[in-house]
């Protein structure tokens, strides 16, 4: 093949992008193999690399703890908000359920900025005892993801699925089979996706966590501000709790993006 | 097995869309009907009422004699096949088929045994592990037809089936409907807008139009005798010549249909049904297939055509041509293959008058004269 300008133009300025995002993934992960002394030299030198980092986490700080914490929270997050979203999802797409009104509505507290909800939600957890608990946290990330998961999910219960449903309910099936062994399957790819990006969302939240959250309730994302001390930041066993808690996240990726595809595809099926 | 009634059916969306307005029909046990018509006459909507997919506005529906308006599809006992088939993406050929029986509690090792009798019945047996996405087209569309037979329902409602597919499978399929038909028996509505599937497959034609029946019958029997211009000229193709024209002549005892400068005596046995629109407008229907190069019997009368242009098909020749010399209305007429005229040529045709129908001209509606048989 040979070398054009039309080649080689978007592969530098990709290049350049994806350096961007890239950086401060590579800087984290080599700051967490060395101390906090190497990290800031200038010009960068490699230095010493070794796992203490990756010790002191577990040793020294409550890494496990924030780590479940997190893992408990955004998986029941997950779990409550995909069967009802899904609900949500088919409700608008077969019945149109409360019409436009109802659908922007949802939108709509997505528009807010999420402060704006902590206070209430403050006031309601303080007063029904949810402060500062696993259930608590659960039910604040629900206001995120339900509105965002059912939106989502709406066009894969559009078109050819109604179809689909028809052709069952002619087959024998009631409007809750219909449902549930058509549906859902066909729409399952979608689903998946939705709850992986539900899990992330809930993973990465900080704001509702910061302030609903206690100290047997902190999740990750708490634990790592707290490594900002007062005697300045521990950069290096930060940068090692950070690479651990973006785990999950790379573990899920291949996962979500092969599910995304095959929903996206969906339509295709005539 | 069933008959199906429909009693002054209606269907109203939102209160002031009328989809289908007021029809009444009666299919009998084991008939094959024909819904024939333009998108948008309401065909599919009837067969979806019957289906039960549409709740019913107004009338009442009867399967093998039972009122079922309320009834769900699913207790309905009837299939449909659909224009897009509707397989289950998720499933394999052998769990589309399936399905209807295990909603319906039959026994698995029933199933099996049904599912199998059915794909071989298809042809499709080799491909019962395979997911729809893997089929072709025909394949699919054999799938529809067999998760339709497997249940052994009281009728089957098809949606446009052949729709999709190409010519060649068309006309094929739409030998195999026939032979199944012919070998199960089961009622069948077909519903469909193509002229040629409602001519060669149903025992009965029953055309729609803006939500109305226009007219139901044998399909030779609705060729034959159009109940008005819009019939005329849906079926078949070239359809029939509708051309603006007077009746001109006094009572019953010198009756003509002119047509530019053509002059067409009507037959004795037309006048009686012809003279009250003596001296006003008509639109006069001649079939090109009526039009021959020699005097048939005694019924025929020699018409002066100016040829415009020719179509060579091959099996046949078809001739567009101007009624009556130059400047008159623009005719088809159906010649025989050797044909051969060049543009601007003058004819001299025969056109057999037993064949001529005469629409009023503002209904459109036929005059009425002895049914061609």
């Amino acid at each position: 093949m040979k070398l054009r300008w039309s080649n080689i133009v978007p592969h530098v300025i990709l290049s350049v992008f994806s350096l961007c995002i890239l950086l401060p993934l590579i800087w984290v992960l080599r700051v967490s193999l060395t101390d906090k002394l190497t990290a800031y030299k200038i010009p960068p030198e490699i230095g010493h690399l070794g796992l203490e980092n990756y010790v002191e986490i577990f040793s020294t700080y409550p890494f496990e703890r924030w780590f479940l914490n997190s893992l408990v929270v955004a998986l029941a997050a997950t779990a409550i908000s995909l069967p009802l979203a899904t609900a949500m999802a088919y409700a608008f797409a077969r019945f149109n359920t409360g019409g436009a009104f109802l659908r922007l509505g949802v939108l709509a507290s997505q528009m807010l900025p999420p402060i704006i909800l902590v206070l209430p939600l403050f006031t309601l957890f303080f007063s029904t005892g949810l402060m500062q608990t696993h259930m608590g946290l659960i039910l604040s990330h629900l206001t995120i993801s339900l509105p965002f998961l059912s939106w989502m999910l709406v066009s894969f219960f559009e078109g050819d699925s109604a179809s689909l449903e028809e052709a069952a309910r002619i087959d024998g099936a009631t409007r809750w089979q219909a449902f549930i062994k058509i549906a859902v399957p066909v729409a399952a790819p979608g689903i998946l996706a939705a709850g992986l990006l539900g899990f992330i969302l809930s993973w990465n939240e900080f704001l509702f966590a910061l302030v609903l959250s206690g100290a047997s309730s902190q999740t990750l994302p708490i634990g790592l501000a707290s490594m900002e001390t007062h005697a300045g930041v521990e950069i290096a066993p930060l940068a090692a709790a950070t690479v651990v808690s973006l785990l999950p996240i790379f573990a899920l990726l291949p996962f979500l993006r092969k599910y995304l595809i095959k929903g996206l595809s969906l339509g295709a099926l005539k | 097995m069933a008959g199906i009634e429909l009693k002054n059916i209606s269907k109203v969306y939102g209160g002031s869309v009328v989809a289908v307005d007021d029809i009444s029909l009666e299919i009998k046990d084991g008939e094959f009907m024909i819904f024939l018509g333009p998108s948008g006459c309401g065909k599919s909507t009837t067969l979806r009422m019957i289906g039960g997919l549409e709740s019913i506005s107004k009338g009442d529906l009867f399967i093998g004699g039972k009122r079922m308006n309320d009834v769900d599809p699913a207790d309905r006992d009837i299939a449909i096949v659909f224009q897009n088939y509707a397989l289950y993406p998720h499933m394999t050929v052998a769990g589309n088929l399936g399905f209807g029986l295990k909603l319906r509690g039959v026994a698995r090792h029933e199933i099996e045994q049904r599912v199998k009798s059915i794909s071989t019945m298809m042809g499709i047996e080799p491909l019962l592990d395979r997911k729809p996405a893997q089929l072709s087209g025909g394949q699919r569309q054999r799938v529809a037809l067999g998760r339709a037979l497997v249940r052994n329902p009281q009728a089957f409602l098809l949606d446009e089936p052949l729709s999709n597919l190409d010519a060649k499978l068309r006309a094929a399929m739409r030998t195999e409907l026939i032979k199944l038909h012919h070998k199960v028996g089961t009622t069948i509505i077909h519903v469909t807008h193509d002229q040629i599937e409602a001519m060669t497959m149903g025992q009965r034609i029953c055309i729609m139009k803006d939500g109305h029946i226009i007219q139901v019958g044998a399909p030779l029997e609705v060729y034959r005798n159009p109940a008005n211009t819009f019939v005329a000229g849906f079926l078949a193709s070239p359809p029939m010549n509708l051309v603006a024209g007077r009746l001109e002549g006094v009572g019953q005892g010198d009756l003509h249909a002119v047509v530019g400068a053509a002059r067409l005596p009507i037959p004795d046995a037309f006048k009686a049904g012809y003279a009250s629109h003596a001296g006003q407008p008509v639109t006069v229907g001649l079939r090109p297939e009526d039009f021959h190069q020699a005097p048939v019997g005694g019924s025929s009368v020699a018409v002066t055509v100016v040829t415009v242009a020719v179509e060579l098909l091959g099996p046949e020749v078809i001739l567009v041509a101007e009624l009556g010399g130059s400047g008159g209305p623009e005719i088809m007429a159906r010649m025989p293959r050797d044909f051969m005229a060049r543009p601007g040529a003058e004819l001299h045709l025969h056109y057999d008058l037993t064949q001529m129908h005469v629409f009023d001209a503002a209904t459109g509606n036929v005059l009425p004269r002895p049914q061609i048989a």
